[in-house]
């Protein structure tokens, strides 16, 4: 039994520790000191309280978005609207701490209710259309998040635009709105206890409520969805509006804990990360945790290398496509549905 | 005996990563241009045996030798290259993709950067010709019957240069004269020095076809013989071990109120095979209607209305005095409809999902598996625990995924989950398809109970002795009409049917 379970497990670990040495072997041969460039990636991360910190504040939206699309990829809703909701959650509570007049305590609460709400319509808008016409959810979300962003950066520099400082960023946002820091020395925030437990909300609600299960019969087969009777269109839509929602709060979370202005220029990536650990997780609410926090050390390290030797930081975009490239490869061998949305045509013989 | 046997398997074992032994040890010789066939029980390893063959799994153990050389079948392009082909227990066409388009996938032939069309029809009707197997290439498989498929796959797995042709349970979906239609070309087959395995739950069959019989029980060999040596009665034992299967006994009974009519159902659908031309039928409570008929004949149309997956163009339908036409399926389930679906893995479950998933889907909003929006997930666990051993499904547990059982026992999980649900009114659309001897007794034996405590019963197959077994009355359907509605008793007979089922008489 736990031979069966750990079996794929680490065939995963495996595959990852073959995705991080193909390509840092290379490049660090290729540089000065190249003992010294793998030691900072490796254990970089780990020799200042501060940088291990540092993943673990990263971590935290790559788990919220995970969850995000975890949620609507087991429903089968290939909905990539989580960088779009990312951003726009990120900046409507931005803009509703720094527009609207609230006592200190209720600032936070409100702004990411706020945030949430305007940040899901990433994903709930290309749900809304796959729902009523058959639109493509992948193509049209894939869209939405360009939309979302022009949008977004004409508000900030229309409205939120503080135009004391320099660049195009917003006001200040208050004090009281930030998250409480709960890691002396660091900058985890409240968010991180909130990822945590989200993650294994996630699960529960995957595995153990009633909505959960009929979310992952539609995703594994809508035909037998279709035979039991299932409420198949809003089961999609549910998906992809707590999908939104999530990805939405989480860029609410990580504005209030970590930033002090409004000041992304365009699509943070955050979204794109999501994708990234959560079919590294192959979905698996818990699974999650330990996905975003490995994609966070390498991401740690990449920077530390970058900062200390003579190294593009684009290294660490390098090792993530490539175990993208490998997790997915096997990802989509267990999956028929996805293996027949990306070729459109082959599909394995099975008896 | 001076050839070599052109396939010998020596030692093959097989253990799937989740620790089941699928086989433990089986050697056997398939000579030449014969015609062998493969019986045992579900999941007693044939299929993985195939897959083996055929480069889809990996032996764990043993030497497979191709005229009498060791071979490593590492993929199907690998078994391509030695000859050997395979049409699968369940079907791999693409329903979108045309005749053509599916036979010739990734073989196409081009030109330039295109595939050239016009020389890919004359391809497949070459070779439709060349081994009398007709088929459209320009057809849609989607409006295919079943026996039609049957033949596109057939013609898929013969498209490149075939020594060995693997046939797992082709006969299952098809009708008494479709099969006698397929034998006569596997006869063809042979003649042209094709070697053909056969996977077969009917003794009948293999009797009919085969010159030489392997069985399997628990993923062992228990037997190998020429067919001139062996008996039906031999066969079966080596199949099931010591056990006697007692075919199901229909006894008379009284029936109940009507429980479900159907008053001149029409449906016009652009998939010829589920057109319905005025249908009407009538089942009370505690009887047990069979539909006879070709594959194609409508069947999917009576059942696609029924279920409520389409409205009917014309017509309507009652279930207990009220009527049901544009009721949605969870209105006909919650209404106490069940349905086992002819179509296991499109319809009736999802092989991701495991077995306590599927056997209990549909029935877990009830208060028994769910609290408030929460599952009784251990009530889910110990009920699937039960239909395990009700119905003697072999998997390696609840939790295992569906794709991890064989056909058979998938489709036990799929039938255990239907009766679960306790119906006031059963669609069984090939009840026992790919399902063992002992088993399909026992499923037969459940439609009647089911039956004898006043569930009206849809009874649909292919299969004409199961048809007279089980039903009370049998109507025929023929190009989507009912051409005759016949009382069961020892008069009605298969060669009764016949001219029905055909279109060449008309009683209604
Ligand atoms: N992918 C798999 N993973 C794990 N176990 C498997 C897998 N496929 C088959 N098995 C197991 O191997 C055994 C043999 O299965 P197989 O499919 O070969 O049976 P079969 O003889 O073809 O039966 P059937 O008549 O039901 O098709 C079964 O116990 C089954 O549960
Ligand atoms: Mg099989």
């Amino acid at each position: 039994m736990i031979r069966r379970t750990l079996a794929p497990f680490a065939l995963t670990v495996l595959v990852l520790i073959v995705a991080v040495a193909a390509v840092l072997i290379p490049v660090a041969l290729a540089t000065p000191d190249p003992i010294g460039m793998i030691d900072t990636f490796l254990f970089g991360p780990f020799r200042t309280f501060r940088h291990t910190g540092n993943i673990v504040e990263m971590a935290t939206p790559a788990m919220l978005c995970g969850l995000a699309v975890a949620l609507m990829f087991r429903a089968g809703m290939f909905n990539l609207g989580v960088e779009g909701a990312f951003f726009l959650g990120a900046l409507a509570t931005a803009a509703i701490v720094i527009l609207v007049p609230l006592p200190g305590w209720a600032m936070a609460p409100v702004a990411l209710a706020g945030g949430m709400i305007v940040g899901s319509s990433a994903c709930v808008v290309p749900g809304v259309l796959r729902n009523r016409f058959e639109v493509s959810e992948l193509v049209s979300s894939l869209m939405l998040n360009f939309a979302v962003m022009f949008i977004g950066l004409y508000v900030v520099n229309s409205v939120l635009r503080d135009p004391s400082a320099g660049a195009m960023v917003s006001y200040r946002i208050p004090a009281d709105a930030r998250l409480p820091r709960i890691v002396e020395g660091t900058r985890i925030h409240l968010g991180t206890i909130f990822a945590f437990l989200a993650c294994i909300a996630g699960s529960i609600y995957l595995f153990r409520t009633k909505a959960g299960y009929e979310s992952r019969i539609v995703g594994a087969n809508p035909g037998f969805a279709a035979h039991l009777g299932l409420p198949i269109r809003s089961v999609m839509l549910r998906a992809q509006v707590l999908g939104g929602t999530i990805a939405a709060l989480a860029g609410g979370i990580e504005l209030l804990g970590l930033y002090q202005r409004f000041s992304w220029q365009g699509l943070p990536g955050n979204g794109w990360t999501g994708v990234v650990v959560a079919i590294l997780a192959r979905d698996r609410p818990l699974l999650l945790i330990p996905s975003a926090l490995f994609l966070s050390y390498l991401q740690v390290g990449g920077d530390l290398v970058a900062r200390n030797h003579d190294v593009p930081n684009e290294v660490v975009g390098l090792i993530q496509a490539l175990i993208l490239i490998l997790v997915t490869a096997s990802a989509i061998t267990r999956s028929p549905r996805l293996l027949a949305l990306l070729s459109g045509k082959r599909k394995e013989g099975h008896a | 005996m001076a050839a070599e046997p052109i396939i010998r398997f020596e030692a093959i074992s097989k253990r799937y990563p989740n620790g089941t032994e699928a086989l433990k040890g089986v050697s056997f010789s398939i000579e030449a241009g014969t015609i062998h066939a493969i019986c045992g029980e579900n999941g007693a390893g044939k299929s993985t045996l195939m897959k083996i063959l055929f480069g889809l799994e990996r032996a764990t153990g043993g030497t497979i030798r191709i005229d009498g050389q060791p071979v490593d079948i590492s993929s199907p392009r690998a078994a391509a290259s030695f000859g050997i082909s395979m049409v699968h227990q369940h079907f791999s066409l693409l329903p979108s993709l045309t005749v053509a388009e599916n036979i010739l996938l990734g073989q196409e032939p081009r030109r330039g950067l295109l595939v050239d069309r016009k020389a890919a029809r004359e391809r497949v009707a070459a070779l439709a010709a060349r081994y009398n197997l007709e088929a459209d290439p320009d057809a849609r498989v989607a409006g295919l019957s079943v026996a039609a498929q049957q033949k596109v796959e057939i013609l898929k797995a013969l498209s490149r240069d075939v020594r060995v042709l693997i046939l797992d349970e082709p006969t299952a979906v098809l009708t008494p004269p479709e099969t006698d239609e397929l034998f006569r070309r596997l006869h063809g087959l042979r003649r042209a020095g094709i070697t053909i395995l056969f996977i077969s739950h009917k003794l009948g069959e293999v009797r009919a076809l085969a010159d030489r019989v392997t069985t399997l029980r628990a993923g062992l060999l228990s037997g190998d013989a020429a067919m001139g040596d062996i008996s039906d009665a031999e066969i079966a034992t080596l199949v099931m071990g010591t056990t006697k299967t007692v075919p199901p006994l229909r006894e008379p009974h009284g029936f109940g109120a009507e429980r479900l009519r159907v008053d001149n159902v029409v449906l016009r659908s652009l998939a010829g095979a589920d057109r319905l031309d005025g249908v009407s039928l009538s089942i009370r409570a505690g009887e047990i209607l069979g539909i006879a008929g070709v594959d194609g004949s409508g069947q999917r149309g009576l059942v696609s209305v029924l279920t409520g997956e389409v409205l009917p163009h014309d017509g309507d339908f009652h279930l207990d005095g009220r009527s049901a036409r544009g009721c949605s399926t969870a209105a006909l389930r919650k209404g106490g409809m069940a349905h086992l679906p002819a179509d296991r893995f499109h319809q009736g479950s999802a092989r991701t999902l495991s077995v306590v998933d599927n056997a209990i889907a549909g029935a877990h909003r009830s208060s028994r598996f769910s609290r408030g929006a929460f599952l009784r997930v251990r009530e889910m666990e110990t009920e699937a625990r039960r239909l395990i051993s009700d119905f003697s499904i072999r998997c390696p547990g609840p939790r295992a995924p569906l794709s991890a059982l064989s056909g058979g026992n998938a489709q036990k999980v799929i039938a255990a989950r239907e009766f679960a649900t306790a119906p006031t009114f059963l669609i069984a659309d090939q009840p026992t398809r790919g399902i063992d001897i002992a088993a399909a007794a026992f499923l037969q034996g459940r439609i009647l109970d089911m039956a004898r405590q006043g569930t009206a019963v849809l009874l649909i197959s292919a299969d004409l002795d199961e048809l007279l077994a089980l039903s009370d009355r049998v109507a025929v359907l023929y190009a989507g009409r009912i051409t005759a509605v016949l009382d069961n008793g020892p008069h009605l007979t298969p060669e009764r049917l016949g001219p029905f089922m055909l279109g060449l008489e008309d009683a209604a």
